[in-house]
């Protein structure tokens, strides 16, 4: 009978721990939710520095506007320049200005300056003003110090920021008073418009922990920046869960019309689907082509925003790549054997479109480049006119006993790995045999030092989605100087292309300042890159927002989406 | 998991009990006995003719065939089982995709086997230091669940081997690597059971015997003791083949499976179940491959449970 | 017992060493944390150089691990890049309960972040694990006592179907169902996501609300496993001495099922309780991922994709600890129960 009273015993322990892990779980927040009061967030967290936000503590939480934003990825860091996570860094204008922001039409619009900075003549040096009116949302004021001070953290080599790029192009920042900034280059650096800052670090808040620490990796700011200068204000964050942005009262703009913004973090694909048709969300982004008719269907508006994302294929020409891969007919026979148009309109529902150059998406498109057409008979007379014969009666072309087999390397996203599918049985329609694999984006992006597969010739082409310094067109992987090699292991031109003209062109793009001029030079290297097919455009690659019908006023930009946050408003 | 640990943990053939049928025989009656473990089994046969009988009746090239413009197209005379989303027969993916999953789940099931059979053998069977260092880092392994072991090795072998041509078909590398990591993620369980069976064992006069005449260790291990501790292996390694697939579903839905153009059962529901849409609009994508693998899996899971009772010593309901 | 325990205790030192060394290797071929930083281009090379270094990740892997275990406070890194070991390192090592700062929450130490998430899986597993014993326990009962009947055998296969399936197929195919669809036909129904509506705040009741889709698909699983234990134990324990004399005194049957034989069935549960407990710790991985529960499954999920390592390592080590810790305790608990045990 002892045994029974000790089985008791232990049961009601185990029932008692799990009442008490059950509550440990929910009571911290309890409160919140019972006492109407304490549901404004930012009276509990700041209360000493931010007086002003107790004030409307008196609304009641039925009358709090929570727009609900689904993201399919949780912030890394909040500190932008910790940071190189998509979700994260387009997040900074709602709640962190930067010096300039792009609206709807990729136009550049000053917000913490009174107008765009000046340029001097020999492109080298920039100035910027400040507006008077800025403060931090503890009050303080937001001067030229703070931005000088930005520029030293993410310089400071202690500082494990995600890029230094483009501040190490700088030779100098001064702070020559309080309300202006001179940056000074050591050659002109065109891209400047599209590519300086983020938003400004708070030198009273940071300069403290650098002193302490002599970096500032650890500072609280970057995961809890309690101290911000945008429309919004952190208030919480709860690992997994969601981040709260709540309405900073201290704002020296437009006050916001929204209270409060929530991010839900919700990493699968069908749940985010599933939270936006139930209205659980009002806003989602990368919904990818397959789920907007399921979303239009349940009335969810979807924006298909331009960002420069192009999906393409680059051909990577290593010497120990295969032989055909290396022949620009065999690659211009792929092209044309490949029929993009009705995988576009099949696979990606004719939201978008055959994509003819990298920089389709972009001021810089030269309209007159036509994608190769589909024509899988013109494709064999090439192939046949290179030399590449079915000799042996298997299907598959040869030269020189070697068969024409294409190794394709792809990301597991699922909408690549379908297109893989698709242009393999079309290329051996033709006699090419496409060997395909997909890798885990940390192994497809892996460099040359770690051998990924796209920098060491192990694949012959690699297919991913990518952007220019959007909307600058500038891109730099095309160098000569960025092959990777043993003593550079980190070049970025994997693709082992070198061509002089294009090379020249892209070096004297980065330093030209007549836009004309620029363009010009740019629809010559997107002329080359067509007739040597030294990249393949399979799909324009655009964002695709959902939003339900409770958020008006939204504008959506393609480089800083919430450019027009203040002006949101929701509805019932 | 931890049915199959406890109920296979009391194993030991009692050689005293000596039974008037012959052991085999006695554990066939046992099994017919099971009716669903019979039941189990002759579905068991189905789905290996389906999946490999199935590739006279569709080539493998039908069953990758892409075709866009019809793409998922529900059931017809055309496609019995309707078409995916970029048009390609589920009929014969199912096929193809079932041999791989079988082919997954029985390579991995041998791996598993192979390794904790010979870690189990040699420590049970050597004792001592040898013992006691294989004993750590099986249990080492063990301390980690597997799906999480799992995730770290498909990351750590992704991408590690190139397709494979074999008999004139393209597999594609990640069908080796996902046996290779599915088998060496569940072993340990089995060692252990060897190790237990091979201590209690190693002690018996026949054992002893055999040593005295001067057999060597090897045939001791392999000759003697090893068919004598068959019974919890054989029914360790049944339930393990529906582990193993079910695992190989788990590690393509994390999105680190058998990779295209390679189906599998396992990619085939995950590409349906895993875009929403596509439960609604299209069902058959989805039904199909689950079917198959519910049913796979529980047949198997009805013949382990059918062997155990009828392999069980202790088991009187003959 | 003390002894036993000290013993135990001190066996697991090694055992761990062991399982560190043996992730540590794995994690080191997982890819290049740095080749995308998470964001949608590849890091640029000056940027890869720079961070490389400057986290440490171009030491060979002995010098990372012995980094990883005991700091290297004593050690003089070079920050700048220019070939000079300059500054002295800040980490203190495992040892010294430092698991390194996370390479995702830039700055964060590896175990508040995983810390931060352990009462949500608790509070998700402990859920589950109660109403999946409870449920046993009816199931393995009930059609212990019914054995061979048409209920049990039915009962029978659908847990065995439930075991069968894979846990995500559950999942979606609930959360379609019970969130999607009885919205869609005006019926009460249940939350798709997260722990609770932001609208209305985290309340107990969200909470539970938004628990019912996890729990169900965890308990589906499951249910099998235990319920066929029961049912197992229960059969043998019934075909006990004690319990045909108990019988034969003329107690009820029901009595006799309920205080003596599931008593006494109840023993073995608890070793299966204490060695599936730790392994709730590490959450249900996909469960978490689908129903996006902020619990430890996914956290690692989240920072395996992005190879951070500390965190990474963190998690399992933690877990392989939890399952020696509860090891032992099952041990304890067993012996505690019953008196006729007894380790030396």
């Amino acid at each position: 009978m002892l045994k029974k009273n000790r089985l008791m015993i232990l049961f009601s322990l185990l029932l008692v721990f799990s009442f008490a892990l059950a509550a440990c779980g929910t009571t911290t927040d309890e409160p919140a939710a019972d006492e109407p009061a304490a549901d404004v967030p930012a009276a509990e967290e700041p209360a000493a520095d931010a007086p002003a936000a107790e004030e409307p503590a008196v609304e009641s939480p039925a009358e709090r506007k929570v727009a609900t934003f689904i993201w399919t990825q949780e912030f890394d860091t909040l500190n932008p320049y910790y940071s190189n996570m998509w979700f994260s860094i387009i997040t900074q204008e709602l709640w962190n200005q930067q010096p300039w922001i792009f609206d709807d039409a990729n136009g550049p619009v000053p917000v913490l300056l009174k107008e765009m900075p000046s340029v001097s003549d020999d492109g080298m040096v920039i100035t910027m003003n400040l507006r008077d009116e800025l403060v931090w949302s503890d009050g303080e004021p937001l001067t030229a110090d703070d931005f000088v001070f930005t520029y030293n953290m993410v310089m400071d080599p202690a500082n494990t920021v995600a890029s230094t790029y483009p501040f190490d192009q700088l030779t100098s920042m001064e702070a020559t008073d309080e309300r202006t900034v001179v940056m000074t280059f050591a050659e002109p650096f065109v891209p400047w418009v599209a590519t300086m800052w983020s938003s400004i670090l708070p030198e009273h808040i940071l300069a403290p922990v650098f002193e302490a620490e002599g970096t500032i990796d650890e500072a609280p700011w970057n995961l809890e920046p309690t101290v911000s200068a945008g429309p919004f204000v952190f208030a919480e964050w709860e690992s997994g869960s969601f981040v709260r942005f709540v309405r900073n009262d201290n704002y020296w703009g437009e006050p916001p019309k929204i209270d409060e913004i929530f991010f839900q973090f919700v990493p699968d694909d069908a749940a985010q689907v599933a939270a936006l048709q139930t209205g659980d969300g009002d806003l989602g982004t990368f919904i990818s082509y397959a789920d907007v008719p399921t979303l239009e269907a349940a009335g969810v508006d979807l924006v298909t925003i331009k960002s420069g994302y192009n999906e393409g294929w680059f051909p990577l020409l290593w010497d120990n790549a295969s032989p055909g891969i290396l022949d620009v007919n065999v690659r211009k026979a792929m092209v044309m054997a490949f029929d993009r148009d009705s995988l576009n309109e099949d696979l990606l529902l004719g939201l978008t479109n055959t994509a003819a150059s990298f920089w389709d998406n972009t001021p810089y498109v030269d309209p007159s480049i036509e994608p190769y057409p589909y024509d899988p008979e013109a494709a064999k007379a090439l192939l046949e006119e290179a030399g590449w014969v079915d000799t042996d009666g298997d299907g598959i072309r040869e030269k020189d006993g070697q068969p024409l087999v294409i190794r394709h390397g792809t990301s597991i996203r699922e909408v690549r790995q379908d297109a893989q599918a698709v242009a393999q049985q079309q290329l051996a329609e033709v006699g090419i045999q496409l060997d395909i694999q997909s890798f885990d984006a940390d192994i497809l992006f892996a460099g040359f030092g770690d051998e990924g597969p796209c920098t060491t010739g192990e694949m012959d082409i690699c297919e991913w989605s990518d952007t220019t310094a959007y909307p600058d067109p500038d891109i730099y992987y095309w160098l000569c100087s960025e092959i990777p090699t043993a003593e550079y292991p980190d070049g970025a031109n994997w693709q082992n292309i070198c061509n002089e003209e294009l090379d020249g062109l892209f070096q004297a793009q980065a330093v030209e300042t007549d836009p004309d001029k620029r363009t010009e030079m740019f629809h010559q290297i997107s002329l080359i890159m067509h007739e040597n097919v030294y990249w393949v455009g399979l799909w324009q690659d655009p964002d695709i927002w959902a939003l339900n019908g409770r958020i008006q006023n939204a504008k959506i930009s393609g480089v800083d989406p919430f450019f027009n946050i203040v002006d949101w408003e929701l509805t019932d | 998991m931890s049915t199959i640990e406890a109920n296979v943990a009391g194993f030991a053939v009692d050689p005293t009990e000596a039974p008037p049928l012959s052991l085999g025989q006695m554990t066939w009656r046992r099994f017919l006995r099971h009716k669903m473990a019979v039941a189990g089994a002759i579905m068991i046969i189905l789905l290996f003719l389906y999946s490999f009988g199935g590739s006279f009746l569709y080539t493998e090239d039908f069953a990758n065939a892409t075709d866009t413009a019809n793409r998922l197209q529900p059931p017809s005379a055309e496609h019995l089982f309707g078409t995916d989303q970029i048009g390609r027969d589920i009929l014969a993916r199912t096929i193809y995709g079932g041999q791989i999953s079988l082919i997954i789940g029985s390579a991995a099931v041998l791996l598993q086997t192979l390794v904790g059979v010979i870690i189990g053998a040699i420590a049970g069977y050597y004792g001592g230091l040898i013992d006691s260092l294989l004993m750590r880092f099986t249990e080492a392994m063990f301390n980690i669940p597997q799906l999480f072991l799992l995730i770290v090795m498909a990351k750590t072998f992704a991408g590690k081997i190139a397709n494979v041509q074999l008999f004139g078909r393209t597999f594609s590398g990640s069908v080796v690597i996902i046996i290779v990591i599915i088998g060496l993620t569940s072993w340990m369980y089995l060692a252990r059971i060897v190790r237990a069976e091979f201590l209690s064992l190693k002690e018996n006069e026949f054992v002893l015997a055999a040593k005295a005449t001067g057999t060597s260790n090897l045939q001791i291990i392999f000759r003697h003791i090893l068919p004598n501790s068959a019974a919890p292996i054989i029914v360790s390694a049944t339930l393990g083949i529906a582990n193993a697939i079910l695992s190989e579903s788990y590690i393509s839905f994390l999105g680190l499976g058998v990779e295209p153009p390679t189906a599998t059962w396992g990619n085939m529901l995950d590409r349906a179940a895993g875009n929403f849409n596509l439960i609604s609009t299209a069902p058959w994508y989805w039904i199909t491959p689950g079917m198959f693998i519910v049913l796979t899996v529980l047949s198997i899971n009805f013949v382990g449970d059918g062997l155990r009772d009828a392999l069980d010593p202790r088991s009187r309901s003959v | 017992m003390g002894r036993y325990i000290i013993r135990r205790l001190l066996q697991a030192i090694p055992l761990m060493l062991i399982i560190s060394i043996i992730l540590f290797a794995l994690m080191q071929n997982m890819g290049d944390p740095v080749a995308t930083l998470g964001g949608r281009k590849a890091t640029r090379p000056s940027d890869r150089i720079r961070l490389t270094r400057q986290l440490g990740l171009d030491k060979p892997i002995y010098t990372q691990y012995v980094y990883w275990l005991i700091g290297n406070d004593w050690a003089d890194i070079d920050l700048d890049g220019d070939g000079i070991a300059e500054s002295k390192g800040h980490r203190q090592g495992v040892l010294r309960g430092d698991f390194g700062t996370s390479l995702v929450n830039r700055g964060k130490p590896a175990t508040e972040v995983i810390w931060d998430r352990i009462p949500n899986t608790m509070l998700l597993m402990v859920a589950s694990e109660a109403i999946i014993i409870f449920f046993a326990m009816l199931v393995g009962v009930y059609s212990a006592l019914r054995q061979y009947t048409i209920m049990d055998n039915v009962i029978t296969t659908l847990s065995f179907v439930g075991y069968s399936m894979p846990i995500f197929f559950i999942a979606l195919l609930s959360m379609y169902l019970f969130s999607v669809k009885f919205k869609e036909w005006g019926l009460p129904s249940l939350p798709t996501v997260g722990m609770f509506d932001p609208q209305v705040g985290k309340t107990p009741k969200q909470v539970a609300l938004h628990m019912i889709l996890p729990v169900m698909s965890i308990a589906v699983i499951s249910l099998a496993a235990y319920s066929r234990f029961i049912r197992s134990t229960m059969l043998e324990v019934m075909g006990q001495d004690y319990i045909r004399t108990a019988r034969a005194k003329g107690l009820k049957g029901r009595y006799v099922v309920l205080v003596h034989a599931l008593k006494n069935a109840s023993l073995p549960i608890v070793t299966i309780v204490g060695l599936d407990l730790p392994l709730l710790l590490g959450g249900a991985i996909v469960t978490e991922r689908i129903f996006a529960w902020p619990g430890m499954g996914r956290l690692f999920l989240d920072h395996v994709s992005r190879l951070d390592v500390p965190v990474v390592m963190g998690i399992l080590m933690l877990i392989a600890l939890a399952v020696i810790v509860f090891q032992i305790i099952t041990d304890v608990t067993y012996a505690w129960l019953d008196p006729r045990i007894r380790y030396e």
